[in-house]
């Protein structure tokens, strides 16, 4: 297809069929690429400081969310007709993977164009719709950024194959043995045997830290680095609100090192932040850096200055300990992992998550020893199978309705902002035959209608199978069905999101676990005072048990306040001199403010 | 200089308390470290007695030994001693309204309130603030200990629902313990932390000061500030969660369901062990040889027969619970060194960066000679893997209560629940000293052994619904099944 030619809301369509044009002509070498001012650019929110910090993040993949053209993809189009409901769930800003022109051999993050979209899921016309709409909602709009490799099929690797002296011969890291950087770990032990492959038109070898169809970028090259900057300012002038950093600690190798958080990747970071506070100010950068919390927080930056390197991290060791705290019924794995995170920059937060499109190995989230946890994993099958993550949240609960509003109130409440995976909001399941990642990543089932809403289509043209089973099949479990129960699970999650975003103490406050008497409660107080003074504080208290369990809590710092719950607002017994009792249901949880005692 | 006075008081005054002694009576059964809560009380004297506040100092403050005895039989002749800080002023504010003890003429000839001073923040602020100064008040000696980082001075809150003593705690970061038995000679919490402090253990909370007085001109220990280990929890209750999760599955075994806890049983494993190891480094060890061995056998069956005195089902059993105690003279030589002496798993605190050991002030029926004593590591050993069991089957003692036969079923599965843990725990042990403590089954079953005794005779005076747990492990030591722990 060749939507190039075919953005016709775009101000000054281009052909962007003289790239492939290029790369075909032998005697050219240098490659134009096409620029945000061939397009019309999206509206701009205004700029706030802190969006991210406050924010609600949902994670949609644009191939499986709603299919606008009848071809079995979920498309952009489809998801620019969804945003009412995600603004009616309450979502600040979507998180897209990446929807980038891809031969799709690793799920869109192998990237075969920066400057183009996947035809399946429309053109960057689209995108520019789609962004547009979503500002006019309020709503923010982030993606994928994967810098550290292409796909082998992208035109800077074609060419650096086929002329080394050409302006893209030093575009990837060559070698003409394959014994350099021994060091480096080899990240997908089950398909790679080295991170070195022999390429026989170059007669070389090229360095690729993920997939041999994924060869890293030479970022020691500073025409890398302007061509990335200028990838991020194609996206940035079309009005996109920030990118998530795909696998940034890689991006430079160095003998005698694992590779890993170098001094020179930090710096090259540095550039790209410089780049969006001078440039693009309020947009953010949010790293994937799957490696311990004391690790993530150098991506930061310097704390002096507030941070200059990402604006956000996700926190990956915190989900799957949420799901071991509650499996051992037991706070200790949560509160490890808490009081083991760093300060982070004032700038800067954590994203949070209990489920994503990604398949979590546990290596990444602990090749170190010390860590404790892969080995609890490993002696306990039942975890494994299910941490070794092809599963959606709700059955991996069992679709337990009270585990399902414990974790996400756990989710809305722990420090970071929370990022929703689609689906999650109204319980869908998975299908493990699927296999690979793709068990996760069904039809949004919006009806029970033909293909649950998603598409019109002939049903056999779905790219991925609708949801069928009798407990999760789309029958049973949709968005419309949710929408017009109002004990449903998605109104449960809508008014969950509501109470957070009025108390700030959620997104920006301190954090302040209370410990208690009873190993099963974890319990935490958020904190903020906003300039005018104004004192929000939050007491969070859950029951990791499936029983019932009492907990006395110190909360002698609040003497005389009355904790008011947060989803009545019925007011409980004023805190006194005793340790203040609270009893808690099965895996019961409570949100409480405390109000000083003069309110009354 | 504060005010300070001898035992009978100054001149005309007689005893200093002379006035308290009704309200103190009425007072003391009402506190819950107060152990002789059913024995009537004979008679009241003050042993000790000082004013630690200045004139300038507000409230008055005052240090106090209290001799107690007993008119019934279990009381024997001894008096029992029991420290009290006091405080007094004329009207004392609302906050210690409920830890009024009585009332008696102050200095100016008014009524003054007497109160529990560890109840008043201004109290337990100067408590603190004279030990962080290192200084002297009459008899007592406040001492930081050297090279630690000072607390910051404030107001203490006193933590609830402790048993034998009573703490205050700082701000999260420290807390003190008040001794509440009078003992004179060192006590062994303050001598081992101060050992293992220089050992830099890892395993207890640091010590950070202490408050030394003297009685019978001896030394004594009056109280001890240490790092408060916030948000933790104790070994007890995560060991009693976990059995529950176990005892409410169907079908599932003790490795498979979510509430496993040999993870952490096999890390208080290590725990325990390296304490061991810090406390042969600091304070030595000696030889297990025959003559002392002997000397141990002795200690053991002298209780034996003290509890099968009391319990028949301990005297039907007397002479096969001996042959398994003597196994303490046949066993292969090893090493006696200071040991905790009263472990448990009540004795474990869960912090978010490990596990740690407290009170090591030895078993409490004991005398200060014989909890000081050296012993062997397997004591300890063997009073966790006891405490295993311990917390496997109290859920079904509490069930049982009101069911006539126990379930067969959530028997053997508690009894799987106290194996798994049992073996996790020597397993970390293993791991740290290099010696599996089940390499020598005979001393370990001896040691097992006489704890178990020991716990039939004190629930069947203190707990009855519970000697069905250490009935049923006594019984299961003393066949051969019992024999191998693996």
């Amino acid at each position: 297809m060749n939507e190039g030619v075919s953005a016709g809301i775009a101000a000054a369509p281009i052909d962007e069929d003289h790239v492939r044009d290029v790369t075909e002509d032998h005697g050219a070498s240098a490659v134009e690429e096409p620029s945000a001012d061939d397009f019309r650019h999206a509206r701009t929110l205004p700029v706030e400081d802190d969006w991210y910090k406050r924010a609600v993040f949902y994670e949609v993949l644009v191939r499986a969310f709603a299919d606008s053209n009848r071809d079995g993809f979920g498309d952009l189009n489809g998801l620019t007709d969804k945003l009412d409901y995600l603004a009616w769930l309450g979502v600040d800003c979507i998180w897209l993977p990446p929807f980038y022109d891809s031969p799709l051999r690793d799920g869109g993050y192998d990237i075969r164009d920066y400057r183009k979209v996947l035809p399946e899921f429309g053109t960057v016309a689209d995108f520019v719709e789609f962004l547009d709409q979503a500002h006019a909602r309020g709503i923010r709009v982030i993606t994928d950024l994967v810098m550290n490799h292409t796909s082998d099929q992208h035109h800077w690797f074609q060419e650096s194959r086929r002329d080394p002296e050409g302006p893209y011969g030093d575009f990837y890291v060559w070698s003409d043995d394959d014994t350099r950087y021994s060091e480096a770990r080899i990240i997908f032990v089950d398909t790679e045997s080295s991170n070195w492959t022999y390429d026989p038109l170059r007669g070389q070898f090229y360095w690729h830290r993920f997939f041999s169809h994924q060869p890293d970028l030479n970022f020691d090259n500073p025409a890398v680095c302007e061509a990335m900057l200028d990838a991020l300012r194609f996206w940035l002038d079309l009005g996109i609100d920030g990118f998530r950093l795909d696998a940034v600690p890689y991006l430079y190798e160095r003998e005698g090192t694992n590779g890993e958080n170098l001094p020179e990747t930090h710096a090259f970071l540095k550039r790209c932040r410089k780049v969006v506070d001078d440039e693009y100010p309020g947009r953010v950068l949010l790293a994937e850096a799957n490696q311990w919390p004391a690790d993530v927080v150098e991506y930061f930056g310097d704390p002096a200055v507030g941070g200059d390197e990402c604006h956000m991290a996700f926190h990956f060791p915190l989900m799957p300990r949420i799901f071991m705290a509650v499996r051992r019924e037991s706070r200790f794995p949560i509160s490890e992992i808490l009081a083991q995170t760093p300060e982070i920059p004032s700038n800067a937060q954590w994203g949070i998550f209990l489920r994503n499109h990604d398949e979590l190995t546990l290596e990444m989230v602990t090749d170190d020893e010390r860590d404790y946890m892969y080995a609890e994993y490993a002696k306990d099958p039942r975890m494994k199978a299910n941490i070794g993550i092809r599963r959606r949240l709700a059955p991996l609960l069992d679709n337990d309705r009270n585990q399902l509003e414990l974790f996400t109130a756990m989710l809305l409440s722990l420090p970071g902002s929370p990022v929703l995976y689609y689906g999650d909001e109204i319980g869908m399941g998975d299908n493990i035959w699927l296999g690979d990642r793709d068990g996760v990543r069904s039809p949004m089932q919006w009806t029970p209608d033909r293909n649950a809403g998603f598409s019109t289509c002939d049903p056999g043209r779905l790219n991925l199978p609708i949801i069928m089973d009798p407990v999760y099949g789309y029958q049973a479990v949709n968005v419309e069905a949710q929408s017009n129960s109002t004990a449903s699970l998605l109104h449960w999650n809508r008014r969950m999101i509501d109470i957070r975003k009025q108390h700030p103490a959620f997104g920006l406050g301190n954090f302040h676990e209370l410990g208690g008497s009873n190993p099963s409660v974890l319990a935490y107080v958020r904190e903020h005072v906003d300039a005018d003074g104004f004192r929000d504080l939050v007491l969070c208290v859950n029951n990791m048990s499936r029983f019932p369990q009492p907990v006395e809590l110190d909360l002698i710092a609040w003497k005389g306040c009355v904790p008011t719950e947060l989803t009545g607002g019925v007011p409980f017994p004023a805190i006194g001199e005793l340790p203040y009792l609270l009893t808690l249901p099965g895996h019961g949880f409570y949100w409480f403010a405390i109000h000083e005692a003069e309110e009354r | 200089m504060p005010a300070t006075s001898s035992p009978d008081g100054p001149p005309g005054t007689g005893d200093p308390l002379a006035g308290l002694h009704d309200a103190l009576l009425a007072w003391l059964p009402t506190q819950r470290w107060f152990p002789a809560k059913g024995r009537r009380i004979a008679g009241l004297r003050t042993v000790a007695h000082s004013v630690v506040s200045t004139p300038e100092e507000s409230p008055t403050v005052e240090h106090a030994v209290i001799g107690v005895s007993f008119s019934d039989a279990a009381g024997g002749s001894a008096e029992e001693r029991y420290q009290l800080v006091l405080g007094a002023q004329a009207g004392p504010p609302a906050e210690v309204e409920h830890a009024v003890i009585g009332r008696r003429p102050g200095p100016d000839g008014r009524d003054e309130v007497v109160y529990d001073g560890l109840a008043d923040g201004r109290i337990s602020r100067l408590v603190l603030s004279l030990i962080v100064e290192n200084q002297t008040r009459g008899p007592l000696r406040f001492v930081a200990e050297p090279d630690t980082e000072a607390p910051i001075v404030g107001p203490g809150r006193p933590l609830i629902g402790e048993q034998s003593n009573s703490s205050v705690i700082y701000g999260e970061r420290a807390i003190m313990k008040l001794f509440r038995r009078a003992t004179a000679g060192l006590n062994p919490d303050l001598e081992l932390h101060r050992a293992l402090r220089r050992q830099g253990s890892h395993e207890v909370a640091p010590l950070l000061g202490a408050v030394e007085g003297e009685l019978d001109g001896e030394p004594m220990t009056v109280a001890m500030l240490q790092g408060y280990a916030s948000n933790s929890a104790d070994g007890w209750s995560m060991a009693l969660a976990s059995v529950r999760d176990l005892l409410a599955e169907a079908d599932l075994r003790a490795d498979e369901v979510g509430g496993d806890f040999a993870g952490e049983a096999h890390r208080i494993g290590k725990t325990v062990a390296a304490v061991h190891l810090e406390l042969a480094a600091a304070l030595g060890t000696h030889p297990l040889d025959a003559r002392a061995a002997s000397e141990i056998e002795a200690w053991m069956l002298d209780r034996l027969d003290r509890a099968a005195e009391a319990v028949p089902g301990v005297a039907e059993q007397r002479d096969a619970i001996a042959d398994v105690l003597r196994g303490v003279t046949a066993a292969e030589p090893s090493t006696l060194q200071r040991i905790h002496g009263d472990l448990h798993l009540g004795q474990e605190l869960r912090t978010p960066t490990g596990w740690l050991v407290i009170d090591f002030e030895g078993e409490p029926s004991k005398s200060l000679a014989d909890r000081v004593r050296p012993d062997s590591p397997m004591r300890d050993v063997a009073a966790m893997l006891r405490s295993f069991d311990y917390a496997a089957f109290h859920q079904l003692a509490e069930w049982e209560q009101s069911a006539d036969d126990p379930d067969p079923q959530l028997e053997r599965r508690a009894q799987e629940w106290a194996d798994r843990n049992r073996a996790a725990f020597c397993d970390g042990y293993t791991e740290v000293t290099g010696t599996d403590p089940r390499d020598a089954p005979e001393l370990l079953r001896a040691y097992e052994l006489d704890k178990a005794v020991y716990e039939v005779l004190y629930e069947t005076r203190n707990r009855p619904s519970w000697v069905s747990i250490p009935l049923r492990s006594m019984r299961r030591l003393l066949t051969p099944a019992g024999r191998g722990e693996r």
